[in-house]
Protein backbone atom coordinates (compact mmCIF):
# COMPACT_ATOMS: atom_id res chain seq x y z
CA UNK A 1 0.00 0.00 0.00
CA UNK A 2 2.76 2.44 0.97
CA UNK A 3 4.92 1.42 -1.99
CA UNK A 4 2.00 1.83 -4.38
CA UNK A 5 1.24 5.28 -2.96
CA UNK A 6 4.86 6.32 -3.29
CA UNK A 7 5.00 5.12 -6.92
CA UNK A 8 1.77 6.92 -7.76
CA UNK A 9 2.95 10.27 -6.43
CA UNK A 10 6.46 9.81 -7.86
CA UNK A 11 4.97 9.43 -11.34
CA UNK A 12 3.61 13.01 -11.31
CA UNK A 13 6.28 15.70 -10.72
CA UNK A 14 5.38 18.64 -8.49
CA UNK A 15 2.32 16.84 -7.18
CA UNK A 16 1.88 15.90 -3.56
CA UNK A 17 -0.64 14.06 -1.38
CA UNK A 18 -1.77 17.45 -0.07
CA UNK A 19 -3.18 18.27 -3.54
CA UNK A 20 -5.62 15.34 -3.36
CA UNK A 21 -9.06 16.30 -2.02
CA UNK A 22 -10.84 12.96 -2.39
CA UNK A 23 -10.07 9.27 -1.96
CA UNK A 24 -12.07 6.22 -2.99
CA UNK A 25 -10.59 2.88 -1.93
CA UNK A 26 -11.56 -0.40 -3.60
CA UNK A 27 -11.17 -3.32 -1.20
CA UNK A 28 -13.29 -6.45 -1.32
CA UNK A 29 -12.96 -8.27 1.99
CA UNK A 30 -10.58 -6.60 4.45
CA UNK A 31 -12.97 -7.55 7.28
CA UNK A 32 -12.26 -11.20 6.57
CA UNK A 33 -8.71 -11.19 5.19
CA UNK A 34 -7.11 -8.85 7.73
CA UNK A 35 -9.96 -8.39 10.26
CA UNK A 36 -10.08 -4.69 9.51
CA UNK A 37 -12.99 -2.46 8.52
CA UNK A 38 -12.98 1.28 7.68
CA UNK A 39 -9.93 0.98 5.44
CA UNK A 40 -10.30 4.21 3.41
CA UNK A 41 -9.05 6.40 6.30
CA UNK A 42 -6.23 3.93 6.84
CA UNK A 43 -5.11 4.33 3.21
CA UNK A 44 -5.41 8.12 3.54
CA UNK A 45 -3.21 8.06 6.63
CA UNK A 46 -0.48 5.88 5.12
CA UNK A 47 -0.44 7.84 1.84
CA UNK A 48 -0.42 11.24 3.55
CA UNK A 49 -3.73 12.25 2.01
CA UNK A 50 -6.18 14.47 3.92
CA UNK A 51 -9.48 14.06 2.07
CA UNK A 52 -11.68 17.13 2.39
CA UNK A 53 -14.37 16.47 -0.21
CA UNK A 54 -15.07 12.75 -0.56
CA UNK A 55 -13.72 9.66 1.24
CA UNK A 56 -15.19 6.16 1.07
CA UNK A 57 -14.52 2.52 0.27
CA UNK A 58 -16.18 0.54 -2.53
CA UNK A 59 -16.96 -3.17 -2.43
CA UNK A 60 -17.99 -5.13 -5.50
CA UNK A 61 -15.93 -8.24 -4.80
CA UNK A 62 -13.57 -8.88 -7.72
CA UNK A 63 -14.63 -5.58 -9.32
CA UNK A 64 -14.12 -3.49 -6.15
CA UNK A 65 -11.24 -1.59 -7.76
CA UNK A 66 -13.26 -0.74 -10.84
CA UNK A 67 -16.05 0.49 -8.57
CA UNK A 68 -13.48 2.82 -6.98
CA UNK A 69 -12.50 4.23 -10.38
CA UNK A 70 -16.15 4.67 -11.33
CA UNK A 71 -17.01 6.63 -8.19
CA UNK A 72 -13.83 8.71 -8.30
CA UNK A 73 -14.72 9.49 -11.93
CA UNK A 74 -18.30 10.40 -10.99
CA UNK A 75 -17.05 12.66 -8.19
CA UNK A 76 -14.66 14.50 -10.48
CA UNK A 77 -17.22 14.72 -13.31
CA UNK A 78 -19.93 16.18 -11.07
CA UNK A 79 -17.60 18.57 -9.27
CA UNK A 80 -17.99 16.82 -5.92
CA UNK A 81 -14.21 16.41 -6.11
CA UNK A 82 -11.49 18.26 -8.00
CA UNK A 83 -8.61 15.82 -7.62
CA UNK A 84 -9.50 12.27 -6.60
CA UNK A 85 -7.39 9.19 -6.02
CA UNK A 86 -8.88 5.79 -6.84
CA UNK A 87 -6.85 3.30 -4.83
CA UNK A 88 -7.16 -0.48 -4.74
CA UNK A 89 -5.76 -2.81 -2.13
CA UNK A 90 -6.14 -6.40 -0.96
CA UNK A 91 -4.04 -8.42 1.47
CA UNK A 92 -4.88 -12.08 0.80
CA UNK A 93 -1.85 -14.13 1.83
CA UNK A 94 -2.64 -15.71 5.20
CA UNK A 95 -0.79 -18.20 7.42
CA UNK A 96 -3.58 -20.71 6.79
CA UNK A 97 -4.88 -20.46 3.25
CA UNK A 98 -7.92 -22.55 4.19
CA UNK A 99 -9.20 -19.45 5.91
CA UNK A 100 -8.65 -17.45 2.72
CA UNK A 101 -10.58 -20.08 0.75
CA UNK A 102 -13.35 -19.79 3.30
CA UNK A 103 -13.59 -16.05 2.69
CA UNK A 104 -14.17 -16.70 -0.98
CA UNK A 105 -17.15 -18.91 -0.16
CA UNK A 106 -19.37 -16.03 1.00
CA UNK A 107 -19.26 -14.31 -2.39
CA UNK A 108 -22.11 -16.25 -3.91
CA UNK A 109 -25.27 -16.40 -1.78
CA UNK A 110 -23.79 -18.06 1.31
CA UNK A 111 -26.95 -19.78 2.58
CA UNK A 112 -28.04 -21.31 -0.75
CA UNK A 113 -24.88 -21.63 -2.88
CA UNK A 114 -21.84 -21.14 -0.61
CA UNK A 115 -23.28 -23.77 1.72
CA UNK A 116 -22.78 -26.34 -1.03
CA UNK A 117 -19.08 -25.52 -1.24
CA UNK A 118 -19.50 -23.08 -4.11
CA UNK A 119 -16.47 -20.82 -3.89
CA UNK A 120 -15.01 -19.44 -7.11
CA UNK A 121 -13.16 -22.51 -8.49
CA UNK A 122 -16.12 -24.94 -8.39
CA UNK A 123 -18.50 -22.31 -9.81
CA UNK A 124 -16.25 -21.61 -12.80
CA UNK A 125 -15.48 -25.34 -13.08
CA UNK A 126 -19.20 -25.96 -13.66
CA UNK A 127 -19.25 -23.12 -16.19
CA UNK A 128 -16.35 -24.82 -17.99
CA UNK A 129 -17.92 -28.27 -17.74
CA UNK A 130 -21.16 -26.97 -19.25
CA UNK A 131 -19.37 -24.96 -21.98
CA UNK A 132 -17.39 -28.07 -22.94
CA UNK A 133 -20.62 -30.09 -22.98
CA UNK A 134 -22.58 -27.58 -25.09
CA UNK A 135 -19.92 -26.33 -27.49
CA UNK A 136 -17.11 -28.89 -27.48
CA UNK A 137 -14.63 -26.48 -25.89
CA UNK A 138 -11.50 -28.40 -24.87
CA UNK A 139 -9.11 -28.35 -21.94
CA UNK A 140 -6.30 -27.65 -24.42
CA UNK A 141 -8.08 -24.49 -25.56
CA UNK A 142 -8.52 -23.37 -21.95
CA UNK A 143 -4.85 -24.09 -21.24
CA UNK A 144 -3.87 -21.83 -24.16
CA UNK A 145 -5.35 -18.88 -22.25
CA UNK A 146 -3.06 -19.69 -19.31
CA UNK A 147 -0.08 -20.07 -21.65
CA UNK A 148 -0.75 -16.74 -23.36
CA UNK A 149 -1.26 -14.73 -20.19
CA UNK A 150 1.68 -16.27 -18.34
CA UNK A 151 3.82 -15.50 -21.41
CA UNK A 152 2.96 -11.81 -21.19
CA UNK A 153 3.39 -11.73 -17.41
CA UNK A 154 7.03 -12.86 -17.79
CA UNK A 155 7.58 -9.36 -19.17
CA UNK A 156 5.74 -7.62 -16.33
CA UNK A 157 8.02 -6.94 -13.35
CA UNK A 158 5.07 -6.50 -10.95
CA UNK A 159 3.43 -9.81 -11.96
CA UNK A 160 3.08 -12.55 -9.32
CA UNK A 161 4.20 -15.20 -11.85
CA UNK A 162 7.32 -14.74 -13.95
CA UNK A 163 7.62 -18.13 -15.66
CA UNK A 164 6.32 -19.48 -18.94
CA UNK A 165 3.54 -22.05 -18.54
CA UNK A 166 3.13 -24.64 -21.32
CA UNK A 167 -0.13 -26.47 -22.05
CA UNK A 168 1.30 -29.65 -20.49
CA UNK A 169 2.27 -27.65 -17.36
CA UNK A 170 -1.41 -26.73 -16.94
CA UNK A 171 -2.41 -30.39 -17.30
CA UNK A 172 0.26 -31.50 -14.80
CA UNK A 173 -0.70 -28.91 -12.17
CA UNK A 174 -2.91 -30.15 -9.31
CA UNK A 175 -6.60 -30.68 -10.07
CA UNK A 176 -8.59 -28.12 -8.08
CA UNK A 177 -12.14 -28.73 -9.30
CA UNK A 178 -12.40 -30.65 -12.56
CA UNK A 179 -12.12 -29.62 -15.32
CA UNK A 180 -9.99 -26.83 -13.77
CA UNK A 181 -6.36 -27.45 -12.84
CA UNK A 182 -4.37 -25.06 -10.67
CA UNK A 183 -3.00 -23.14 -13.68
CA UNK A 184 -6.56 -22.62 -14.96
CA UNK A 185 -7.09 -20.48 -11.84
CA UNK A 186 -5.83 -17.02 -10.90
CA UNK A 187 -4.15 -16.76 -7.54
CA UNK A 188 -4.69 -15.12 -4.19
CA UNK A 189 -2.19 -12.30 -4.21
CA UNK A 190 -1.32 -9.25 -2.13
CA UNK A 191 -1.45 -6.05 -4.14
CA UNK A 192 -2.08 -2.33 -4.19
CA UNK A 193 -2.12 0.43 -6.79
CA UNK A 194 -3.50 3.92 -7.25
CA UNK A 195 -4.71 6.26 -9.99
CA UNK A 196 -5.18 10.03 -9.97
CA UNK A 197 -8.35 11.38 -11.60
CA UNK A 198 -8.89 15.02 -12.56
CA UNK A 199 -11.28 16.71 -15.01
CA UNK A 200 -10.15 16.08 -18.62
CA UNK A 201 -9.58 19.78 -19.26
CA UNK A 202 -7.16 19.97 -16.30
CA UNK A 203 -5.19 16.82 -17.13
CA UNK A 204 -2.36 18.50 -19.04
CA UNK A 205 -1.57 20.65 -16.00
CA UNK A 206 -0.33 17.48 -14.30
CA UNK A 207 1.18 15.40 -17.11
CA UNK A 208 1.87 15.55 -20.85
CA UNK A 209 0.63 11.98 -21.18
CA UNK A 210 -2.72 11.47 -19.42
CA UNK A 211 -5.37 9.09 -20.66
CA UNK A 212 -9.08 9.67 -20.87
CA UNK A 213 -12.15 7.74 -19.75
CA UNK A 214 -14.38 7.71 -22.83
CA UNK A 215 -17.17 5.32 -21.91
CA UNK A 216 -18.50 2.73 -19.53
CA UNK A 217 -20.95 -0.10 -19.18
CA UNK A 218 -22.12 -2.16 -16.26
CA UNK A 219 -24.91 -4.72 -15.85
CA UNK A 220 -26.15 -7.20 -13.27
CA UNK A 221 -28.68 -10.02 -13.68
CA UNK A 222 -29.64 -12.10 -10.64
CA UNK A 223 -27.47 -13.41 -7.84
CA UNK A 224 -28.37 -16.91 -6.70
CA UNK A 225 -27.73 -19.65 -9.31
CA UNK A 226 -31.44 -20.01 -10.20
CA UNK A 227 -31.67 -16.34 -11.13
CA UNK A 228 -28.64 -16.08 -13.43
CA UNK A 229 -29.45 -15.30 -17.07
CA UNK A 230 -27.34 -18.21 -18.33
CA UNK A 231 -24.35 -20.25 -17.20
CA UNK A 232 -22.59 -20.36 -20.56
CA UNK A 233 -23.56 -17.08 -22.19
CA UNK A 234 -22.75 -13.98 -20.17
CA UNK A 235 -25.78 -11.83 -21.00
CA UNK A 236 -24.94 -9.02 -18.51
CA UNK A 237 -21.50 -8.76 -20.14
CA UNK A 238 -23.11 -8.46 -23.58
CA UNK A 239 -25.26 -5.64 -22.16
CA UNK A 240 -22.23 -3.91 -20.61
CA UNK A 241 -20.30 -4.20 -23.90
CA UNK A 242 -23.14 -2.58 -25.86
CA UNK A 243 -23.40 0.23 -23.32
CA UNK A 244 -19.62 0.78 -23.41
CA UNK A 245 -19.52 0.95 -27.21
CA UNK A 246 -22.53 3.30 -27.23
CA UNK A 247 -21.19 5.70 -24.60
CA UNK A 248 -17.62 5.67 -25.98
CA UNK A 249 -18.93 6.02 -29.55
CA UNK A 250 -16.60 3.29 -30.76
CA UNK A 251 -17.00 -0.07 -32.50
CA UNK A 252 -15.56 -3.26 -31.03
CA UNK A 253 -13.07 -3.39 -33.92
CA UNK A 254 -11.53 -0.11 -32.74
CA UNK A 255 -10.44 -1.67 -29.43
CA UNK A 256 -6.66 -2.18 -29.52
CA UNK A 257 -6.17 -3.53 -25.99
CA UNK A 258 -8.64 -5.47 -23.86
CA UNK A 259 -7.76 -6.12 -20.23
CA UNK A 260 -10.30 -8.86 -19.53
CA UNK A 261 -11.09 -10.53 -16.23
CA UNK A 262 -9.40 -13.94 -16.66
CA UNK A 263 -10.01 -15.13 -13.10
CA UNK A 264 -10.19 -18.59 -14.68
CA UNK A 265 -9.21 -19.68 -18.19
CA UNK A 266 -12.85 -20.38 -19.08
CA UNK A 267 -13.75 -16.78 -18.18
CA UNK A 268 -11.63 -15.31 -20.96
CA UNK A 269 -13.21 -17.71 -23.48
CA UNK A 270 -16.73 -16.57 -22.53
CA UNK A 271 -15.56 -12.95 -22.67
CA UNK A 272 -14.35 -13.22 -26.31
CA UNK A 273 -17.86 -14.43 -27.13
CA UNK A 274 -19.72 -11.76 -25.16
CA UNK A 275 -17.58 -8.97 -26.61
CA UNK A 276 -18.60 -10.28 -30.03
CA UNK A 277 -15.11 -10.92 -31.39
CA UNK A 278 -16.26 -14.43 -32.17
CA UNK A 279 -19.54 -16.36 -32.21
CA UNK A 280 -21.13 -17.90 -29.13
CA UNK A 281 -19.38 -21.19 -28.37
CA UNK A 282 -16.34 -20.36 -30.53
CA UNK A 283 -14.16 -18.73 -27.85
CA UNK A 284 -11.90 -21.78 -27.68
CA UNK A 285 -11.22 -21.66 -31.41
CA UNK A 286 -10.58 -17.90 -31.16
CA UNK A 287 -7.56 -18.46 -28.91
CA UNK A 288 -6.48 -21.52 -30.90
CA UNK A 289 -6.35 -19.28 -33.99
CA UNK A 290 -4.09 -16.79 -32.19
CA UNK A 291 -6.63 -13.96 -32.40
CA UNK A 292 -6.29 -12.62 -28.82
CA UNK A 293 -2.50 -12.26 -29.06
CA UNK A 294 -0.72 -8.99 -29.87
CA UNK A 295 -0.93 -8.75 -33.66
CA UNK A 296 -4.19 -10.73 -33.76
CA UNK A 297 -7.73 -9.40 -33.88
CA UNK A 298 -7.39 -7.76 -30.44
CA UNK A 299 -4.62 -7.86 -27.83
CA UNK A 300 -6.20 -9.49 -24.80
CA UNK A 301 -4.38 -9.20 -21.47
CA UNK A 302 -0.94 -8.05 -22.68
CA UNK A 303 -0.37 -7.17 -18.99
CA UNK A 304 -0.38 -10.89 -18.16
CA UNK A 305 -3.96 -11.02 -16.92
CA UNK A 306 -5.12 -12.17 -13.53
CA UNK A 307 -3.67 -15.59 -14.36
CA UNK A 308 -0.16 -14.21 -14.75
CA UNK A 309 -0.26 -11.18 -12.43
CA UNK A 310 -2.36 -12.62 -9.62
CA UNK A 311 -5.71 -11.32 -8.43
CA UNK A 312 -5.54 -9.01 -5.40
CA UNK A 313 -9.30 -8.37 -5.51
CA UNK A 314 -9.53 -4.63 -4.79
CA UNK A 315 -6.29 -3.80 -6.61
CA UNK A 316 -6.84 -5.77 -9.82
CA UNK A 317 -8.86 -3.16 -11.76
CA UNK A 318 -6.44 -0.40 -10.77
CA UNK A 319 -3.49 -2.51 -11.95
CA UNK A 320 -5.24 -3.26 -15.28
CA UNK A 321 -5.84 0.45 -15.78
CA UNK A 322 -2.29 1.45 -14.87
CA UNK A 323 -0.97 -1.01 -17.42
CA UNK A 324 -3.21 0.49 -20.10
CA UNK A 325 -1.76 3.92 -19.25
CA UNK A 326 1.77 2.54 -19.52
CA UNK A 327 0.86 0.90 -22.85
CA UNK A 328 -0.38 4.26 -24.19
CA UNK A 329 2.85 5.86 -22.98
CA UNK A 330 4.98 3.13 -24.58
CA UNK A 331 6.50 2.31 -21.19
CA UNK A 332 6.04 -1.48 -21.26
CA UNK A 333 8.66 -3.96 -22.58
CA UNK A 334 8.77 -4.43 -26.35
CA UNK A 335 7.56 -8.05 -26.19
CA UNK A 336 4.18 -7.08 -24.77
CA UNK A 337 3.83 -3.58 -26.24
CA UNK A 338 0.73 -2.97 -28.37
CA UNK A 339 2.20 -0.44 -30.81
CA UNK A 340 0.20 2.73 -31.50
CA UNK A 341 -2.67 1.62 -29.32
CA UNK A 342 -5.33 4.33 -29.11
CA UNK A 343 -8.33 2.67 -27.44
CA UNK A 344 -8.49 0.14 -24.62
CA UNK A 345 -11.12 -1.44 -22.40
CA UNK A 346 -10.75 -2.82 -18.88
CA UNK A 347 -13.29 -5.40 -17.77
CA UNK A 348 -14.06 -7.02 -14.43
CA UNK A 349 -16.62 -9.59 -13.51
CA UNK A 350 -17.74 -10.31 -10.00
CA UNK A 351 -19.69 -12.97 -8.13
CA UNK A 352 -21.25 -15.72 -10.21
CA UNK A 353 -20.38 -13.65 -13.32
CA UNK A 354 -23.74 -11.99 -12.66
CA UNK A 355 -22.11 -8.54 -12.58
CA UNK A 356 -19.89 -7.18 -15.35
CA UNK A 357 -18.16 -3.79 -15.31
CA UNK A 358 -16.29 -2.15 -18.19
CA UNK A 359 -14.48 1.16 -18.60
CA UNK A 360 -13.15 2.39 -21.97
CA UNK A 361 -10.02 4.54 -22.24
CA UNK A 362 -8.33 6.51 -25.03
CA UNK A 363 -4.82 7.85 -25.40
CA UNK A 364 -6.01 11.19 -26.74
CA UNK A 365 -8.99 13.33 -25.77
CA UNK A 366 -12.19 12.21 -27.45
CA UNK B 1 15.99 -15.07 24.12
CA UNK B 2 12.27 -15.73 24.50
CA UNK B 3 12.76 -16.43 28.22
CA UNK B 4 12.90 -12.67 28.66
CA UNK B 5 9.28 -12.25 27.75
CA UNK B 6 6.19 -13.01 29.75
CA UNK B 7 4.26 -15.81 28.05
CA UNK B 8 0.65 -15.12 27.23
CA UNK B 9 -1.90 -17.48 25.75
CA UNK B 10 -4.09 -17.26 22.69
CA UNK B 11 -6.59 -20.03 22.09
CA UNK B 12 -5.48 -22.02 19.05
CA UNK B 13 -8.77 -23.74 18.43
CA UNK B 14 -12.17 -22.20 18.82
CA UNK B 15 -15.61 -23.57 18.07
CA UNK B 16 -16.61 -22.54 14.54
CA UNK B 17 -18.55 -19.31 15.13
CA UNK B 18 -21.89 -18.81 13.43
CA UNK B 19 -20.40 -16.09 11.24
CA UNK B 20 -18.33 -18.80 9.58
CA UNK B 21 -21.06 -21.41 9.54
CA UNK B 22 -22.34 -21.90 6.02
CA UNK B 23 -25.61 -23.49 7.09
CA UNK B 24 -28.54 -21.11 7.55
CA UNK B 25 -30.04 -20.46 10.97
CA UNK B 26 -33.39 -22.19 10.85
CA UNK B 27 -35.29 -21.40 14.01
CA UNK B 28 -38.25 -18.97 13.72
CA UNK B 29 -36.27 -16.66 16.05
CA UNK B 30 -33.73 -16.06 13.30
CA UNK B 31 -35.59 -16.37 10.02
CA UNK B 32 -38.94 -15.61 8.41
CA UNK B 33 -38.69 -18.74 6.23
CA UNK B 34 -38.56 -21.26 9.08
CA UNK B 35 -41.34 -23.13 7.29
CA UNK B 36 -38.86 -24.14 4.57
CA UNK B 37 -36.79 -25.99 7.15
CA UNK B 38 -39.86 -27.48 8.86
CA UNK B 39 -40.95 -28.83 5.48
CA UNK B 40 -37.45 -30.17 4.91
CA UNK B 41 -37.64 -32.03 8.23
CA UNK B 42 -40.77 -33.71 6.85
CA UNK B 43 -38.81 -34.79 3.78
CA UNK B 44 -40.15 -32.11 1.45
CA UNK B 45 -38.08 -29.64 -0.57
CA UNK B 46 -40.31 -26.61 -1.02
CA UNK B 47 -40.24 -23.00 -2.08
CA UNK B 48 -42.62 -20.08 -2.27
CA UNK B 49 -44.87 -19.09 -5.15
CA UNK B 50 -46.79 -15.82 -5.41
CA UNK B 51 -50.54 -16.48 -5.29
CA UNK B 52 -51.15 -13.09 -6.84
CA UNK B 53 -48.90 -13.16 -9.94
CA UNK B 54 -47.77 -16.79 -10.04
CA UNK B 55 -44.02 -16.13 -9.84
CA UNK B 56 -42.01 -19.07 -8.48
CA UNK B 57 -39.06 -18.03 -6.33
CA UNK B 58 -35.74 -19.48 -5.28
CA UNK B 59 -34.70 -18.98 -2.58
CA UNK B 60 -38.04 -18.79 -0.74
CA UNK B 61 -39.35 -15.27 -0.07
CA UNK B 62 -41.78 -13.55 2.21
CA UNK B 63 -42.54 -10.76 -0.28
CA UNK B 64 -42.99 -11.15 -4.06
CA UNK B 65 -40.39 -8.98 -5.83
CA UNK B 66 -42.55 -8.88 -8.99
CA UNK B 67 -45.80 -7.53 -7.53
CA UNK B 68 -44.89 -7.00 -3.85
CA UNK B 69 -47.70 -9.25 -2.70
CA UNK B 70 -47.21 -10.97 0.65
CA UNK B 71 -49.73 -13.62 -0.33
CA UNK B 72 -47.28 -16.45 -1.04
CA UNK B 73 -47.82 -20.20 -0.84
CA UNK B 74 -45.42 -23.08 -0.21
CA UNK B 75 -45.08 -25.48 -3.15
CA UNK B 76 -43.43 -28.91 -3.18
CA UNK B 77 -40.59 -29.25 -5.70
CA UNK B 78 -40.62 -33.04 -5.72
CA UNK B 79 -37.81 -35.48 -5.01
CA UNK B 80 -36.28 -36.09 -8.42
CA UNK B 81 -34.08 -33.70 -10.37
CA UNK B 82 -31.87 -33.67 -13.45
CA UNK B 83 -28.18 -32.77 -13.37
CA UNK B 84 -27.38 -29.67 -15.46
CA UNK B 85 -23.70 -29.01 -14.59
CA UNK B 86 -21.25 -30.46 -12.08
CA UNK B 87 -17.77 -30.45 -10.63
CA UNK B 88 -15.90 -31.96 -7.71
CA UNK B 89 -14.27 -29.99 -4.88
CA UNK B 90 -10.83 -31.56 -4.61
CA UNK B 91 -8.55 -28.80 -3.31
CA UNK B 92 -9.36 -25.49 -1.67
CA UNK B 93 -12.43 -26.50 0.33
CA UNK B 94 -13.45 -23.95 2.97
CA UNK B 95 -13.29 -24.48 6.75
CA UNK B 96 -15.97 -26.90 7.85
CA UNK B 97 -15.86 -28.77 4.52
CA UNK B 98 -12.17 -29.68 4.34
CA UNK B 99 -12.82 -33.11 5.85
CA UNK B 100 -15.56 -33.77 3.27
CA UNK B 101 -13.32 -33.26 0.22
CA UNK B 102 -13.40 -34.57 -2.39
CA UNK B 103 -17.13 -34.05 -2.87
CA UNK B 104 -19.28 -33.35 -5.92
CA UNK B 105 -21.31 -30.20 -6.44
CA UNK B 106 -23.94 -29.87 -9.12
CA UNK B 107 -26.60 -27.63 -10.55
CA UNK B 108 -29.89 -29.50 -10.47
CA UNK B 109 -33.06 -28.81 -12.45
CA UNK B 110 -35.99 -29.51 -10.17
CA UNK B 111 -39.59 -28.33 -10.11
CA UNK B 112 -38.93 -25.55 -12.63
CA UNK B 113 -35.84 -24.26 -10.78
CA UNK B 114 -32.08 -24.58 -11.19
CA UNK B 115 -30.40 -24.92 -7.79
CA UNK B 116 -26.92 -25.78 -6.56
CA UNK B 117 -26.44 -28.72 -4.22
CA UNK B 118 -23.97 -31.32 -3.05
CA UNK B 119 -24.21 -34.51 -5.13
CA UNK B 120 -23.48 -37.50 -2.92
CA UNK B 121 -22.54 -41.07 -3.81
CA UNK B 122 -20.69 -40.11 -7.00
CA UNK B 123 -17.28 -39.16 -8.30
CA UNK B 124 -16.81 -36.54 -11.02
CA UNK B 125 -16.01 -39.27 -13.54
CA UNK B 126 -19.34 -41.01 -12.82
CA UNK B 127 -21.44 -37.96 -13.66
CA UNK B 128 -22.85 -36.67 -16.91
CA UNK B 129 -25.32 -33.96 -17.90
CA UNK B 130 -28.98 -35.02 -17.57
CA UNK B 131 -28.24 -37.70 -14.97
CA UNK B 132 -31.21 -38.32 -12.70
CA UNK B 133 -30.57 -37.29 -9.11
CA UNK B 134 -32.72 -37.85 -6.03
CA UNK B 135 -33.33 -35.67 -3.00
CA UNK B 136 -31.81 -36.57 0.34
CA UNK B 137 -32.03 -34.70 3.63
CA UNK B 138 -29.03 -34.41 5.92
CA UNK B 139 -29.05 -33.42 9.60
CA UNK B 140 -26.34 -31.52 11.49
CA UNK B 141 -25.37 -32.39 15.11
CA UNK B 142 -27.41 -29.43 16.34
CA UNK B 143 -30.58 -30.62 14.63
CA UNK B 144 -30.52 -28.28 11.67
CA UNK B 145 -31.31 -29.91 8.32
CA UNK B 146 -30.28 -29.32 4.72
CA UNK B 147 -30.89 -30.83 1.30
CA UNK B 148 -28.51 -32.71 -0.96
CA UNK B 149 -28.97 -35.01 -3.94
CA UNK B 150 -27.52 -38.39 -4.81
CA UNK B 151 -27.08 -40.03 -8.14
CA UNK B 152 -30.00 -42.39 -8.78
CA UNK B 153 -29.04 -45.97 -9.59
CA UNK B 154 -29.49 -46.82 -13.26
CA UNK B 155 -32.35 -49.23 -13.91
Amino acid sequence: MQEAGKAMFASVPNFSPKDVDSLIVGAAQPERFIFQAHVAPMVAEYLGITPRKVVARTELMCASGQAAIRYAWACVATGMADIAVAFGVEKMYMPDMTEAQTNMTCVLDREWDGVNGLSAPPFFAMTAQRHMHEFGTTKEQMALISTKNHHYSTMNPVAHFQKEVAVEDVFKSPMIAPPLNLFDCSSMTDGAAGLILVPAEDAKKFTDTPMYIIGSGQANIGNVINNLASLTEWIPLKMAVQETLRTAKITRDEIDIAELHDCFTISEILEYEAFGWCEKGKGGKFVEDGEPYIGGKVAVNPRGGLLGCGHPLGATAILQTLDILQQFRGEVPEGRLVKDAEIAVAHNLSGAANVHSILAYSRGPK
Amino acid sequence: MSAKFEKIKRQDMIKLPYMLDFYPLQDEKFTRIGKFFQNLKEGKLTTTKCKNCGKLFWPPRIVCSECFSENLEWVDLGVEGELYAFTEMRLGAPLGFVEDAPFCIGLVKIGGLLISARIDEAKYEDLKARDKVKLKIVELQDGRVFYRFYKAKEL
